[in-house]
């Protein structure tokens, strides 16, 4: 819900992340649960924020560790901060980032904490393999009741065939309930909306382009932490390509049809990575010392059918988002679009731009309106910059909080699809 | 009874033997039915052709759209008038090129936009683009047309061939039969054009399966708050569904269900196990009474009221034959089929029209039948009942369309209940094969229409009498 009305404004006070890192290289070693900590600890760390001061953790995740799911309790625990701060993890796939802040901000709104880390991580390199059902029944009973015989076990492994049934399942980021990977969903939209090749090119190489350009004018310096890792030290984000050129990407082949136009070059990759924000009530930032960054003004989430366009939910979520914070798109100074696939997000910018979908699917006389380029993802997005799942909605909302902040710019928007159908949408305002 | 041409018809070998052979042996298609509930994007990944220009693109592009077809044109100007729609779905339409006619892919339905015809000259429009695209219309197919009304013609030569395109429709339905596909005719007034879609979605749908060589006039004469749900069309809607124990009723109260809606199952008190297993298996409510008795209208509104406060959809389906020529029937046969198939249908909407217990933006639908139509031996008793369910059906449409009611019949013709089954086996194989379809239908596809007349969407259906009949020539 929106702040408007309400006494309590929650806040940015800051935002750090770990560098994003394509999963099984320089990262592996950190599962989900070690680079959220990372993340905290290099915050907490910025802020000089007293332990003692913060009431919750709000961690999202995505691909989370079987055996300890609440991974934002597991980071207070790892980092030795006070055992009395309560914590806990939020999954709304691509948006869990989001989520979290938003969770934290409502807590902050409502009265009911005044300091709160909000963020999120995954580690795609640490993504338990999964054994099939049938696998997990026959073995379980044996390995957990200790008492099994060789011919219990024998009896139980002839259950096991054929063996295409019982081996691991390669981790897939597909639909459950149409069963469609989610390239094959981004495929389809790139037909069913017109999306060039091309088109797609140009956003994936300005994404490059710009996030290099960030990297190397100091812009994430505030953003990003050195992050130990076993095999050393990380300190910059691995997947940004600044010697791309709409040539290379032209000359990748389509991955999910044969005639399809969504290549390596235009998407997202597999990533590894972690984001935190501290959020504060105004006051308590105030109180301690701290000039906020910006300050949440309105969110939104949407949902669509998964088997029509997977990742159009955006084109809903941002007029809501708006229209709650009693904004227009030209009132908006800067945007962080994440991009899970260069199509997606033309698509979704097509439809904000679009009379007919603003009259037949959003119940407005008039489109939302066109996205300046020029505004939009200016330091790059997750086709560069790598998306580990629900650490990009703290990513994008730190990114557009320091802008805020250093710039003369007074709101930002962001825009999040997510598996399921799922749209987000938040606007943050300058304090 | 099982059909067994249509088993055998299911078999493809079967089917290349019989016609290879050119043996005299009909091979009905097996027909193409719904299962469960209907789901928004019914036309995903299909193909539809269109063609003709008017102020209906508009209505018929979003529908289209919407319901996820990819739509072909053969027009330029189409193409452009489409545009808005195909946006925002994301559905590009496409430009029918003439000479890939016959190789291009499949097509589930031809859909024909009238509306601009003027003379019999423009009739020719119906030749030159059904002719031409048939190839591509795959087995269980539809065939669409949208018209004016005849009544709304501003000349001599508009009039003619607005009424022409009834008998082509029902010519052409004769033809296609063969093959599943069915032909329907929409009039739509100049002013109900927003009331078009739900229309469309039956007719377009699995749902009409059974329906075909049938005009349908939209019209604006009953009153609508705008409301037309794709999904769960139903939701918070409580119906009524006289003989819910079995057959026609029975199928109905579960279609009812399925689409979202609080049934009311009402069968006499000997058929209290019946009914009870179908209100279990729904979730519904049960009503015992024998509608014939003098106090049923009171009671049932009164148990309507206990219930869920009141009633949104009344199906009048209870009914009994008595078959004997009229020489021969005994006075007791008449005085029941008159007093429960029409006496008591009006008495019980009375009574619920009285209390107030059938809410505005009400629907009634009543089970009249081809009989009542065409009459037919040993029922005079039924067919005067059912004659007269159709102009109870005309008269109470006209009373109620202010308060947004629309009272619309439905005639099955050749069913598989357990009334037909019942029937000496030349009458039931004539049953089934004088008909375009050449089968008979299920008490589902007799459901599904009824289900179409309770949609809030259908409020431009109103005071008319659907055949679900799969074009039998009787009485047509």
């Amino acid at each position: 819900m929106s702040t408007q009305g309400s006494k309590r404004r929650a806040v940015i006070v800051g935002g750090m992340r770990t560098p994003f890192a394509k999963a099984f290289t320089e990262l592996k070693e950190l599962d989900t649960i070690a680079l959220g900590a990372a993340a905290t600890s290099a915050l907490l760390r910025k802020l000089e924020l007293p332990h003692k001061e913060i009431d919750s953790v709000v961690w999202g995740g995505v691909v989370l560790p079987p055996l300890s799911v609440n991974i934002g309790r597991e980071i207070v625990l790892d980092l030795g901060l006070p055992t009395s701060i309560e914590a806990m993890t939020v999954t709304r796939a691509c948006a869990s980032g989001l989520q979290a802040i938003t969770t934290a901000a409502s807590a902050i709104e409502r009265g009911d904490a005044d300091v709160v880390i909000a963020g999120g991580s995954d580690s795609t390199s640490n993504a338990p393999i999964t054994f099939p059902t049938k696998v997990t029944r026959t073995l379980a009973p044996l390995a957990l009741s200790g008492k099994a015989t060789p011919q219990d076990i024998f009896g139980a492994l002839a259950q096991l065939v054929p063996l295409s049934e019982v081996l691991p399942r390669q981790p897939r980021v597909a639909e459950r309930t149409t069963g469609e990977v989610m390239g094959e969903s981004a495929e389809r939209m790139a037909q069913r909306n017109e999306i060039s090749r091309q088109a797609q090119d140009e956003l994936a190489l300005r994404s490059h382009q710009r996030a290099a350009r960030a990297i190397a004018t100091g812009v994430f310096d505030d953003e990003v932490a050195k992050i130990e890792t076993p095999n050393g030290f990380v300190h910059v984000d691995t997947l940004v390509r600044a010697d791309t050129s709409l040539d290379k990407l032209s000359r990748l082949k389509p991955v999910f049809a044969k005639a399809g136009t969504i290549t390596a070059g235009n998407a997202t990759a597999l990533t590894d990575g972690a984001a935190a924000v501290v959020l504060m009530s105004e006051e308590k930032a105030r109180a301690l010392g701290y000039t906020p960054l910006a300050a949440l003004r309105s969110w939104s989430y949407v949902a669509v059918d998964p088997a029509d366009q997977l990742l159009i939910g955006p084109a809903i979520a941002v007029p809501r988002a708006l229209a709650k914070a009693g904004y227009e798109l030209s009132d908006i100074d800067v945007i962080d679009m994440h991009e899970a696939f260069a199509a997606q997000v033309l698509s979704v910018l097509k439809m904000l731009d679009s009379q007919a979908f603003a009259e037949e699917r959003l119940g407005r006389s008039k489109p939302v309106g066109a996205v300046d380029i020029d505004k939009m993802n200016i330091y790059g997005g997750s086709v560069a910059i790598g998306h580990p799942f629900a650490a990009t909605g703290a990513r994008m909302a730190t990114t557009m909080a320091y802008e805020l902040a250093r710039s003369n710019k007074s709101t930002a928007l962001l825009g999040i699809c997510a598996a399921g159908g799922l749209g987000a949408a938040a606007v943050l305002e300058r304090v | 009874m099982t059909d067994v041409l249509l088993e055998l018809g299911k078999n493809p070998l079967a089917r290349k033997l019989v016609a290879s052979a050119k043996l005299p042996i009909p091979m009905p298609q097996g027909l193409v039915r719904l299962q469960g509930a209907r789901t928004e994007r019914f036309l995903e990944g299909k193909n539809v052709l269109v063609s003709g220009v008017s102020p209906l693109t508009d209505v018929l592009s979003r529908s289209l759209s919407r319901a996820g077809a990819t739509s072909h044109v053969d027009s330029a100007a189409l193409a452009q008038a489409f545009v808005p729609a195909a946006e925002a779905y994301g559905r590009p339409t496409k430009l029918l090129i003439p000479d890939e006619a016959a190789e291009a892919e499949p097509a589930h339905a031809l859909i024909l936009d009238t509306s601009s015809f003027a003379s019999p000259e423009d009739l020719k429009q119906l030749y030159t683009f059904i002719n031409k695209y048939l190839p591509r219309l795959s087995r269980n197919g539809r065939i669409v047309l949208l018209g004016r009304e005849p009544e709304e013609a501003s000349t001599l030569g508009e009039g003619a061939a607005r009424q022409a395109l009834d008998g082509f429709t029902r010519s052409l339905a004769k033809e296609l039969g063969g093959k599943g596909t069915t032909a329907n005719l929409v009039y739509i007034a100049s002013d109900a054009k927003e009331r078009l879609p739900a229309v469309l979605r039956f007719l377009l749908s699995p749902a009409s399966a059974f329906v075909t060589a049938q005009p349908f006039h939209v019209s604006a004469r009953a009153g609508w708050n705008d409301e037309d749900p794709w999904h769960q069309p139903l939701q918070n809607r409580v119906a009524l569904v006289t003989g819910a124990a079995r057959g026609i009723g029975e199928a109905t109260a579960r279609t009812l269900a399925a689409e979202g809606a609080l049934v009311v199952c009402l069968d006499r008190p000997e058929d209290d196990e019946p009914l009870s297993q179908v209100t279990r298996e729904i979730g519904g409510k049960a009503i015992l009474c024998d509608v014939s008795d003098p106090t049923a209208g009171a009671y049932i509104a009164s148990e309507l009221h206990k219930l869920h406060g009141g009633v949104d959809i009344v199906v009048h389906n209870a009914g009994v034959t008595r078959d004997r020529t009229l020489a021969r029937m005994p006075e007791r046969s008449w005085d029941q089929v008159l007093g429960i198939n029409l006496a008591a249908l009006i008495k019980i909407t009375d009574a619920l029209l009285a209390e107030g217990t059938l809410r505005d933006q009400g629907r009634i639908i009543s089970l009249a039948s081809i009989s009542g139509i065409a009459g037919n031996t040993g029922q005079t008793n039924y067919a005067a009942s059912k004659a007269g369910v159709i102009g109870f059906t005309r008269y109470l449409a006209n009373q109620v369309a202010k308060r947004g009611i629309t009272v619309n019949a439905v005639a099955p013709g050749f069913i598989e209940t357990r009334m037909t089954a019942a029937v000496p086996v030349v009458v039931r194989e004539a049953g089934r094969r004088l008909s375009a379809l050449g089968q008979g239908g299920q008490p589902e596809d007799v459901a599904r229409a009824i289900t179409f007349f309770a949609e809030p969407g259908s409020a431009g259906v109103t005071g008319q009498v659907l055949r679900v009949c799969g074009g039998a020539l009787l009485g047509a």
